[in-house]
């Protein structure tokens, strides 16, 4: 604990440095503004910025990706509240109440709880992964490529057995992910695999490509067809705002304990921040005897599932750094650039690269700190980015889109890749097929090929090893439990 | 709607059968090192092939009782989607010959006049200066090089 304690104040001088300040700062605002914009979130504002980030020392790097993912988690709220358009998807649940109270004229006072609720629930996820990271890596440290191969198993088991949507089509997006993965060159034997002759196929898909056209474009797809005529409110924020959203936060502590622990505990599971924040909206509803106050602008109504988001969110760093395993597609882009910078997410990154899990530890708290009193001074003036006519908005967007998928190999098949994941991203969503899987499939198909591939050569050919006592049996069995929930749940209910 | 999700289907059941016939040609058993090339691919196609097979005999079972489902995409939604599609793609193929930044003043241009109707002023200014500044900060500032095109070096030639 102690030794924690001594570690995080080593990341923080790292973190604190004038140059690191400063391009959180630069990252939260363009988190802020990506997470205000509907159709550019912050899956892909990460994935845009990659190529940038090759440029600048690991360290900064990350603090940048992740600065951005922070003001995306703070900027989402901002438009669900005035203007009633969820920016992503773990804001949905927030437009119940947010909309409605600052529709009454309570705007201001509606932020300042969001934001608040936001900051709450990011330094309980902050806490959880200062000290909760380094024993889950130590224990971490004693896995072998059956143990790593099985949470992998438990990981995507998660999506298909919790996931919400039809497990059948879970199933099949995650195996076409890994499909897609496995396109190229194959990494123990060399050989070409699904290339067909095709030279563009041999360096397989970028999953970088595969996330800018899956969220950007399909996002933007999905947007226009709704047809944006987005109406505002006027917000501003004052200090009776502030005084009066403070007061609220402390008459609703449970709304605020309980998202903020929903969120942490979602955030460990892959995908966890949207279904988290609609847990902490539904359980807080249940909890709270005006329960007809719901939904018309209650107070307990933004700041659950604010809570549950940004802890998520944050919690969610935490498999991405100690297993190599991100939770979210933002957390699998941000390890994307981990990768690139020949850090391996991991166990091994605690005892390898302290300095730098710790510097990034460190910039969480410094992130969502900076990031809470950006939005609280300036929400009126993000918000006045959504004034600006979509139509100037949204080919600026598919140009920034086209400049990332192009920037991360230097390759002009990339970009046409990312408009045919575009069109794809847009058939998925609308057919209920995942793209969080998928894209989670894609990120980690070579690991759990090369994972399950050595596990089978030390077990010489017997798949028994992945149920091999003490440490992969246990996580299989979670994992096969959790993949069959659906049709356990289903006997059950007979 | 069925007719996409048939349509989704046949795609990953084309991508399963092509993973599978790959991984045989490549050998999907033992061998010499250990699992071969195939091995994983293999169980990977296979399953696909599962899954989207019964995702089409659920498909066709609700066909056969007659229900169409909702629609894929609201009345006259293809039009605005075609509309982002279309230029962004020919956008590409000019960046083949001009470079990207040259295209994206092109195609910003024309999105925000033909289908945004945006005055003439904000759309010049807007489809110059985005691009110079993305051109500044990514090939001056970052050094990322992007896209120049065929043509593109003599035509920006700072």
């Amino acid at each position: 604990m102690a030794g924690d304690i001594q570690n995080l104040m080593m990341g923080l001088s790292i973190a604190l440095q004038p140059y690191n300040i400063t391009v959180a700062i630069i990252g939260l605002v363009l988190g802020i503004i990506v997470g205000v914009l509907p159709g550019l979130g912050g899956a892909n504002g990460v994935a845009i910025l990659i190529p940038v980030v090759v440029t600048m020392p690991a360290t900064t790097g990350v603090i940048l990706l992740s600065s951005i993912y922070w003001g995306a988690l703070y900027g989402g709220s901002i438009t669900s509240i005035l203007f009633n358009i969820p920016g992503e998807p773990w804001s949905v649940a927030t437009t119940f109440d947010g909309y409605p109270m600052a529709k009454s004229g309570k705007a201001g006072k509606a932020l300042v709880i969001a934001f608040l609720a936001h900051g709450v629930g990011a330094v309980v996820g902050v806490i959880m992964l200062t000290f909760f990271a380094p024993i889950i890596a130590e224990f971490a440290l004693k896995f072998g490529p059956a143990e790593i191969f099985a949470v992998m198993m438990l990981t995507f088991s998660a999506f298909v057995g919790l996931g919400g949507t039809s497990p059948l089509k879970t199933v099949a997006a995650i195996l076409f992910g890994f499909i897609l993965a496995a396109v190229g060159m194959d990494i123990v034997s060399g050989q070409l695999r699904m290339t067909f002759g095709f030279v563009e196929l041999m360096g397989g898909f970028n999953f970088i490509v595969a996330v800018i056209g899956l969220f950007g474009l399909g996002e933007i797809f999905l947007t226009v067809e709704e047809g944006l005529n987005i109406e505002g409110i006027k917000a501003r924020v004052g200090l009776k705002d502030i005084r009066e959203g403070l007061a609220e936060i402390i008459r609703y502590p449970k709304a605020l304990i309980m998202g903020s622990l929903i969120g942490c505990w979602m955030g460990l599971k892959p995908g966890g921040a949207t279904p988290a924040s609609f847990m902490a909206y539904g359980f807080c509803k249940q909890s709270y005897s005006n329960k007809d106050e719901f939904g018309k602008g209650a107070p307990a109504g933004i700041i659950a599932p604010e809570a549950a988001a940004h802890g998520a969110g944050t919690s969610a760093t935490l498999p991405m750094i100690t297993l190599g395993i991100p939770g979210s597609p933002t957390m699998a882009v941000i390890m994307g650039g981990l990768m690139i910078f020949g850090l391996q997410p991991g166990p091994m990154l605690f005892k390898e690269h302290a300095d730098f899990v710790w510097g990034l530890i460190a910039s969480c708290w410094v992130g969502n700190f900076l990031g809470f009193f950006l939005v609280l001074g300036f929400a009126p003036i993000f918000a006045a980015v959504l004034r600006i006519r979509f139509a100037i908005i949204l080919p600026i967007i598919v140009y920034v889109c086209a400049i990332g998928a192009y920037a991360v190999n230097n390759r002009m098949i990339d970009v046409y890749w990312m408009i045919i994941f575009g069109v794809l991203g847009y058939l998925f969503k609308k057919l209920d097929y995942p793209l969080a899987p998928m894209v989670l499939a894609l990120v980690l198909g070579d690991m759990a090929e090369q994972a399950m591939r050595q596990a089978l050569i030390m077990g010489q050919g017997s798949p028994l090893i992945f149920f091999k006592p003490p440490l992969a049996l246990p996580i299989m069995i979670a994992a096969l439990i959790i993949f069959f929930w659906p049709l356990i749940s289903a006997w059950k209910r007979k | 709607m069925l007719k996409a999700e048939i349509f989704v289907a046949f795609l990953l059941l084309a991508i399963g059968i092509i993973a599978v016939v790959d991984s045989v040609r490549l050998g999907f058993g033992w061998g010499m090192t250990g699992p071969e090339s195939g091995f994983f691919p293999f169980y990977l196609g296979i399953g696909t092939v599962i899954c989207s097979s019964l995702v089409l005999r659920k498909v066709y079972l609700l066909y056969k009782q007659g229900r169409a489902g909702k629609r894929l995409m609201p009345e006259g939604a293809l039009t605005p989607i075609l509309w982002v599609l279309i230029p962004a793609t020919v956008m590409i193929v000019i960046t083949e010959f001009v470079g990207l930044h040259i295209a994206a003043a092109l195609y910003l241009a024309f999105y925000m006049r033909a289908v945004g109707k945006i005055g003439w002023v904000t759309t010049i200014f807007v489809s110059l200066l985005v691009p110079m500044s993305l051109y500044i900060a990514f090939d001056k500032l970052f050094l990322v090089p992007l896209p120049q095109g065929l043509w593109g070096e003599r035509l920006i030639p700072f």
